[in-house]
């Protein structure tokens, strides 16, 4: 964005500038301390579990600290000289998330997990998978990361009303809470008309939305629904344009209906059209082609796909960073926010 | 915290998916969130279902309701340039600005950032369209599923030996763009309450959702291939997904270590699995991984979901039924931590909403006041901050401008 400038937090004037962040992590937390310390924050990684030899340098530092990050439940038990009450009562100022599986207390705190359990718990399993067969999660430890969020939404609340009124905070992040955070329409559709929803896979459930296999992979489509009724047409303009077999057919009255697109039949012969025209073409193309048209449709990328991706690239979103264990670089992404300011400002500043 | 936020203000053109739910938490702790939409116009989740039985109209969507509770709507006609000029003028009295459009509408409507900031220079600003606000696929248009796909999120989550799966779900809606932006949100804000300044905050939700599979990234980067595993982990073996009595109940459970390998054995009654050369250490465990998830689908086939779970837990074994979304409802943890929360809608009823999943010092926030009905605080709100008397806002009303 030319006409603005970007505010870089880099330099000791980021947000969090002026707090100090310890982390006592096992597996959740450390996604936390690293947006903590991209807002500016001065964050410490100290040894977890701590040991008894160790124990007396953790509460040196945390007299100088602002803001603790632990894990807790079963998975990482501290010593109970780390009770976090007693740490509380010692430094009323400290903000200390305590991130869980399943919360601080309740009959089921001191159960163990893993990520597949915790999605289990709370209820993003259950819409995961094919219909067919299991319950699948998602890949790649989301339950952790999306503690760790709402760990970091906690703690700044936290430092706001600690500005604002001079006292700490005990926070307690339940991941199974967490979860439930993402589970769509299936609760109201319960509340509202009994219906329990189930894993649906990503296969259409209607013609026009879910996933259609094209020459090299597939792509991922939403057209007809959620105000995209413009994007159902376009689509049958191109499918008309490019001559592909049938496709005047689904200009026909009864196609206009969500509640026929819906059948089964008509999922299964938009699967056959659509399926033609995607069968020999690539499916970068397709999203460009279909974008041009703003159809909601995309690759489904693999990560080395990711890592080109003309956007991204564009954007200058990946950054070679030395690993935090080998040193060695490693490429990762850039922070899933930015902030920019008006240009007179910075000049000011 | 549940008034952290009180003094904040914010005009809140975010519909439909991620956006919503940024505001949703802000207003949960005490911002003050004033919703645009209109008659001619509506959030498009008004539209769809889940609708109350019987129920008709605008205000019948419990998608919209799960969304925008604790918010104030306020119906304004955006198409017309009346409703923009007062929609500017409302930017100008408010701290946070925030809509989840495509990159130029706002503008269109003397609503960008640069516009806002010339007469408000302390806002702060949250666009968070698809792509962000420039690049080539700026004005590329996605949901929640399409950017899981684009991000490399769907191709990484299913079954290695059948097609991808991704999470059923809009998922990136839920948490990684709202919950990025809420990050971003509530830093800026303290940046304003420090400096006085404001910013624009800018959020891609593919960059968002691109962050939540990081280490596969730097996986691909060094030349790996990181693929789908279904529910399998590197972290603990077996970790599966299993069928118990009954019509589709499942039971999840994983074994990290040895400790946690014994405990199975009594729980599971497994004597001919732990008597077996092939499940005997861990390396062999991993080795033959698809028999022992064999091995033990059959040991529990014929258990009840519930009890299985509790008897593995009781042991020290991470197990937990696979909860649908009426079993979440029930689930003894979150009744017990106070979890849900009662709302009372005009069209919907009773409704139960979760709370923020944290407690500060034991205390709950989350939900209070159910969903506004569409344009239900416009006239108190032209009132109080556009000074309109209640001939104007007559006036304005038979115009469709406040619509």
């Amino acid at each position: 964005m030319p006409e603005l400038a970007p505010l870089s937090f880099a330099n000791g004037d980021g947000p969090l500038a002026d707090i100090s962040v310890l982390e006592l992590v096992g597996e959740f937390g450390s996604y936390a301390g690293e947006l903590l310390s991209g807002l500016g924050a001065q964050v410490r990684r100290l040894p977890h579990p701590v040991t008894a030899n160790e124990l007396e340098a953790v509460r040196q530092e945390l007299g100088e600290a602002d803001v603790l990050l632990r894990s807790g439940g079963a998975d990482a038990p501290e010593p109970p000289q780390l009770d976090p009450a007693a740490l509380r009562s010692l430094h009323p100022r400290l903000i200390q998330a305590i991130l869980t599986p399943f919360g601080s207390d309740g009959p089921k705190a001191g159960c163990p997990s893993t990520d597949l359990v915790r999605l289990a718990a709370g209820g993003l399993l259950w819409l995961g998978g094919y219909p067919d067969g299991e319950p699948v999660a998602p890949y790649g430890g989301q339950s952790t990361l999306c503690t760790a969020i709402f760990a970091v939404i906690a703690v700044l609340l936290a430092v706001l009303q600690r500005d604002h009124a001079g006292v700490g905070a005990t926070i307690d992040v339940s991941a199974q809470e967490v979860l439930i955070q993402a589970l769509e329409t299936s609760l109201p559709e319960y509340e509202l008309t009994g219906k329990v929803r189930r894993r649906a896979g990503s296969a259409p459930r209607e013609a026009g939305t879910g996933l259609y296999p094209c020459a090299d992979g597939y792509v991922s489509m939403v057209a007809g629904r959620l105000g995209t009724a413009r994007a159902w047409r376009r689509l049958r303009e191109w499918l008309v344009e490019e001559g592909v077999p049938g496709a005047e057919e689904l200009f026909e009255q009864r196609w206009e209906t969500l509640e026929f697109r819906q059948r089964p039949e008509a999922i299964a012969r938009f699967a056959e059209v659509f399926g033609a025209f995607t069968a020999i073409r690539g499916k970068l193309e397709l999203y460009l082609e279909a974008q041009q048209r703003s159809i909601a449709l995309a690759p489904v990328n693999t990560p080395a796909e990711v890592l080109v991706d003309p956007q991204l690239a564009a954007r200058e979103f990946f950054r070679q960073l030395p690993d935090g264990t080998t040193g060695e670089p490693r490429t990762v992404p850039s922070a899933p926010y930015r902030f920019w300011t008006e240009r007179d400002e910075v000049v000011a500043h | 915290m549940k008034d952290v936020l009180r003094g904040i203000r914010v005009l809140d053109f975010c519909w439909v998916g991620a956006g919503a739910l940024v505001t949703k938490l802000l207003a949960e702790h005490g911002a003050e969130v004033i919703k645009v939409e209109s008659h001619a116009r509506p959030d498009n989740l008004r539209l769809s279902p889940p609708y109350a039985p019987g129920a008709d109209g605008l205000d019948r969507s419990g998608y919209f309701a799960s969304r925008n509770n604790d918010k104030r709507s306020f119906a304004l006609n955006m198409s017309l340039p009346k409703a923009q000029e007062l929609a500017r003028e409302l930017a100008r009295q408010c701290d946070l600005v925030t809509n989840n459009f495509r990159p130029g509408v706002m503008e269109r409507w003397g609503l960008g950032y640069e516009d806002v900031s010339k007469t408000n220079p302390s806002v702060i600003y949250l666009a968070m369209s698809m792509q962000g606000a420039y690049g080539p696929h700026t004005n590329y248009v996605g949901f929640g599923s399409t950017i899981a796909a684009l991000a490399g999120l769907v191709h990484l989550s299913g079954q290695p030996s059948r097609e991808p799966v991704g999470t059923g779900t809009h998922y990136p809606d839920h948490i990684p763009s709202p919950g990025h932006a809420l990050v971003a949100v509530l830093a800026a804000i303290r940046r304003r309450e420090h400096t006085g300044r404001g910013a624009m905050i800018e959020v891609s939700q593919l960059e968002a959702t691109v962050n939540m599979i990081a280490p596969a990234i730097a996986d691909a980067a060094r030349g790996g291939e990181p693929a789908r595993n279904g529910n399998r982990s590197d972290l603990a073996c077996p970790s599966g997904v299993f069928r118990c009595r009954g019509e589709d109940e499942w039971c999840a459970l994983a074994v990290r270590d040895e400790e946690q390998w014994q405990a199975l054995d009594g729980a599971l009654d497994g004597g001919r699995l732990f008597d077996d050369a092939r499940f005997s250490s861990p390396e062999e465990r991993r080795a033959n991984e698809g028999e022992l998830e064999r091995a033990i689908a059959e040991l529990v086939s014929d258990r009840d979901r519930d009890e299985l779970a509790q008897s593995l837990q009781a042991v020290g074994v991470p197990a937990w039924p696979v909860l649908s979304s009426v079993d979440v409802l029930e689930d003894e943890q979150l009744r017990e931590r106070g979890f849900w929360r009662s709302l009372n809608h005009p069209v919907l009823g009773h409704i139960d909403a979760p709370a923020a999943p944290f407690r500060a010092d034991g205390q709950r926030t989350g939900p209070v006041r159910a969903a506004p009905m569409l344009g239900e605080h416009t006239r108190e709100l032209a009132q109080e901050l556009l000074g309109l008397s209640d001939a104007e806002i007559d006036a304005l009303t038979a115009e469709q401008v406040l619509w």
